[in-house]
């Protein structure tokens, strides 16, 4: 069974004088995993609440494998829907609880049964049936949730930051179980997250949103390795961003050192003058303060972290950069010390002032 | 039935129309039988038998009405300050005991609270007569020497309503006490507060909304209380609510009674809005019902 | 809190044992009383007898008020639940203004002393032929019962978590269903509980039955007035030995209630 086909278009959200979702405009394709990512108050729960129909678009449309969906009810969308607290009904057994979509949809009790149980077999929970939800452990409850959303084999999935009350190591665990789901499944997933690491992990695609506006959407590596404006570079990992003059050919910084970098680390067209020039840590090698190419800094503090340690130095113009160099095989450095700051071309990126 | 068709999916809350159709009864309800009876009879008060105040002014006007308020006054104040006193502890008592104890005391007060007023009535009653319990044990300590009068007096109805209105007071203590985390209590005592300190200066304020809610509500429910003053009061010192009867079912003038309950029921909401902040229904019954 | 009690505990707890005295003194002096064979209130009791159980349900007058209010209690619980309910619900789910007024209104019949409501409605229904009507009882008592009906699902409503009904609309369920299926499960318990808290609040009300009752039809609690303004026999502890026995029931009943509530929420056993 392929999963559903959504386009969102101009859609628009406001809650009194606040638009907590503006204008936005997303084509999903059958299949895909979409994480929407951003800070709190960004408006990625506001569009998912929309695309669930629980929350009613002040403007724009939704359309659900070609079907208008923006004023439809939510139980008339046969959406399965993952909560952030699991929300299982507390009274209802756990066979219950994944056989609810079921009874809903008028199934006679003998196939609802039947088909709960596939579910859970599905989450791994075979067996787990006759137990009440308090009786499970966080992980369980996220498998039933799971087991819930997916019974009825509905086209389109979603999941309102579903990890986010479980510990590290059950996340992990279950960030694989719901990749493999998806991929067994072959419905379309929309999936809300704060947390980053999830969302390049678990998504085909990372929408990133700010303000309601969708700043940058595009599959999890080239999200990490080009973003698409500096919001998007600081919110993904961490970046050194160096203020810097573009003058049509080459990058001036600050203390004086002038850069080449190739056509390639030009993001959209760069007009001459103020901009950014960002590179990440972990691309920096560490040389002699007077290696040609290299950028001479203050070694500030060396913080050993096992496989990596990171260095923080400061440029002679005072901004601070920050290198993440692999333990083995660093000298002893002290701080205080003098070093160069080496890095290949194509680790540099490039941002006009209109990136910002 | 479905209401399902009246509401909007719009996330948690229901539409407008959905609300008013679920309002709509409880609205209908308290429309027909509390507020038209209501306004009906005060506008009686200011209408008949002509158009004026002088129902109103014949209330202020004689001595004996006048006393009737006075009294009514006196009578709901001393019931509140003493089921304060008589409240106060026991809520404290309540929130210090664990276990047993605490279930105990919580049972003794509630269990009047639930059973008949005019049970406890009809019990002062017979505790109070002429050869009643309470006259022997006073002949018995040797405070009287002959069977007094006890029963239709003022001090009758003060007593009886009191046991009655005590439970009202508990409740909204208990659960003033109850929010006080017991770090306060050890703060104060490291702060170099003994017990007794501690309690003046932090348990005593921390308190305060309860206790001015309790006896606001046992006030503004003894001013207008009815069955005990009717049941155990004398009719020459009759309360506001004993007087509204007589005048309805004795003298059957409407719009002096009527004028009657205007005078309480502005007393009491005017009351209620100053209070308004600290008398929350919600904390009344002290989390339990 | 502390092992050895201190002296200041002491005396708070004579204190506190003197004030319950005062508390249970008038309902253990009467209880007995019904079992006593003159047809005059003595303490202590003289003799054992059941006549006076005999005398009110021998009675055709007691028999047809107990019924009548019965049928009043019941009425007025259930007429107050669903309406509270409903209400209840809506202010929990986005009432705004509307929810406002709804609670102003809702205190309303508290703050206003029953005398006045008493002698309101008394006026009201003598214009509408409602007086000593089920009818006329069931609007009366259903106001005055009604906050506490409110505060009780109000309360649980409040504990419920309001995604369940999300979940359950994104499972298929309709609104309604998402109530019916979901949350009123949930709090049924407290409905139920809130239900009891009206009948017995209808049953015991004397102060509407007072000036409500028509000539023939009488409440208990207006039967019960006028026998203790009257005569005071034996026939009156009688009654509140039954009274009390039924308020212990729905006391025991209300507290199995709501540890059912809990429980629902907690480990069932296994089966």
């Amino acid at each position: 069974m392929a999963g559903a086909e959504i386009s969102v278009r101009g859609l628009e959200k406001s809650f009194g004088q606040l638009k907590a979702v503006d204008d936005l405009s997303l084509d999903i394709p059958s299949g895909e995993f979409l994480a929407l990512l951003g800070p709190s108050g960004s408006g990625k729960s506001t569009v998912l609440m929309m695309l669930a129909g629980f929350e009613v678009p002040t403007g724009g449309a939704i359309t659900i494998d070609g079907r208008d969906c923006t004023r439809m009810p939510p139980q008339k969308r046969n959406i399965g829907m993952v909560f952030q607290h699991y929300s299982l009904f507390p009274h209802l057994s756990v066979l219950d609880n994944v056989a609810f979509p079921l009874k809903m949809r008028g199934e006679a009790k003998a196939a609802r049964r039947r088909r709960a149980a596939e579910a859970l077999e599905v989450v791994r929970l075979e067996g787990y049936g006759d137990r009440m939800p308090s009786q499970l452990s966080g992980g369980q409850r996220q498998r039933v949730a799971l087991a819930r959303a997916i019974v009825y084999q509905p086209r389109l999935l979603l999941m309102d930051e579903p990890l986010s009350a479980l510990d590290k190591n059950l996340r992990e665990e279950m960030q694989l179980e719901i990749k493999r789901l998806h991929s067994e499944l072959g419905v379309t997933v929309v999936f809300v997250t704060h947390d980053q690491g999830e969302a390049l992990t678990m998504a085909d695609r990372v929408a990133i949103l700010r303000g309601g506006k969708i700043q940058q959407i595009s599959p999890a590596r080239e999200l990490y390795e080009r973003p698409a404006n500096l919001f998007s570079a600081g919110f993904i990992g961490e970046m050194n961003m160096i203020p810097a003059q573009w003058d049509g050919s080459g990058l001036v910084l600050a203390q004086g050192d002038r850069l080449a970098p190739p056509d390639t680390a030009l993001i959209g067209t760069a007009p001459t003058g103020a901009a950014t020039l960002a590179i990440r840590p972990e691309r920096l090698r560490v040389t002699a303060p007077d290696a040609p190419g290299a950028l001479a800094a203050t070694l500030e503090e060396v913080v050993y972290a096992g496989a990596g340690t990171l260095l923080i130095a400061r440029l002679a113009d005072g901004t601070e950069i920050r290198a993440r160099i692999p333990s083995a095989g660093l000298p002893r450095l002290s701080e205080g010390e003098r070093i160069g700051l080496a890095f290949d071309p194509d680790a540099l990126l490039v941002y006009g002032e209109a990136a910002a | 039935m479905s209401l399902s068709s009246f509401m909007q999916p719009d996330g948690r809350n229901l539409s407008k129309a959905g609300i008013t159709l679920l309002m709509a009864p409880f609205f209908m309800l308290i429309g027909i039988a509390f507020l038209y009876p209501l306004i009906s009879l005060l506008s009686i008060s200011v209408t008949e038998p002509e158009l004026g105040f002088q129902n109103y002014e014949r209330i202020l006007d004689t001595p004996v009405y006048g006393k009737v308020l006075l009294r009514t006054l006196w009578i709901a104040l001393l019931v509140s300050i003493l089921s304060l006193f008589l409240a106060f502890p026991v809520a404290m008592a309540m929130v210090s005991s664990g276990g047993a104890m605490a279930v105990f005391i919580t049972a003794c007060i509630l269990l009047p609270f639930w059973s008949s007023v005019l049970v406890r009535t009809a019990a002062w009653a017979v505790l109070l007569q002429r050869n009643g319990i309470v006259n022997d044990l006073l002949q018995a300590i040797g405070i009287i020497d002959a069977p007094v009068r006890l029963l239709y007096t003022q001090g009758a109805v003060v007593v009886a309503m009191t046991h009655v209105l005590m439970p009202f007071m508990v409740l909204p203590i208990y659960g003033a006490l109850r929010n006080i985390p017991q770090d306060y209590g050890r703060a104060a005592a490291i702060c170099g507060a003994g017990p007794l300190r501690g309690f003046i200066e932090v348990t005593l304020p921390l308190a305060m909304p309860g206790v001015l809610g309790g006896f606001i509500l046992v006030f503004l429910t003894a001013l207008g209380y009815f069955i005990t003053p009717a049941l155990l009061g004398s009719p020459q010192e009759m309360m506001i609510a004993t007087l509204i009867s007589q005048q309805l079912r004795e003298f059957l003038d409407w719009p002096f009674a009527a004028a009657l309950v205007g005078v309480l029921t502005l007393f009491v909401t005017a009351i209620t809005l100053v209070f308004s902040r600290v008398f929350r229904f919600d904390r009344m019954l002290g989390g339990q019902v | 809190m502390s092992n050895r009690p201190t002296p200041g505990r002491l005396l708070l707890m004579a204190y506190v044992y003197l004030v319950l005295i005062f508390v249970l003194a008038p309902i253990v002096v009467i209880l007995p009383m019904a079992f006593s064979e003159p047809d005059y209130l003595t303490f202590p009791p003289e003799g054992f007898t059941f006549d006076w159980f005999g005398a009110f349900f021998g009675n055709s007058r007691w028999m047809a008020a107990s019924v009548f209010s019965l049928k009043i209690a019941v009425l007025t619980s259930v007429v107050t639940v669903v309406v509270g309910t409903m209400a209840t619900y809506a202010l929990m789910r986005g009432a705004g203004r509307l929810g406002t007024l709804f609670q102003g209104l809702l205190i309303a019949p508290i703050v206003v002393p029953h005398i006045a409501l008493a002698v309101a409605l008394y006026l009201f229904f003598r214009q509408t032929g409602l007086s000593g009507t089920v009818t006329g009882y069931v609007m009366a008592h259903a106001i005055i019962a009604m906050p506490f009906v409110v505060f009780t699902v109000a309360a649980a409503l409040s504990s419920v978590d309001a995604t369940l009904e999300d979940a359950a609309m994104s499972c298929g369920a309709s609104r309604f269903d998402a109530f019916r299926l979901v949350t009123l499960p949930l709090i049924l318990p407290n409905v139920l509980s809130g239900g009891l808290f009206a009948f017995i609040l209808s049953f015991d009300e004397p102060v509407i039955s007072f000036f409500l009752a028509g000539i023939r039809d009488k409440t208990l609690p207006r039967m019960m007035f006028d026998n203790i303004e009257q005569n005071l026999t034996p026939v009156i502890p009688a009654i509140a030995v039954l009274l009390t026995g039924i308020s212990i029931f729905v006391l025991v009943s209300a507290a199995i209630l709501r540890r059912m509530a809990q429980s629902r929420s907690m480990p069932a056993k296994e089966a």
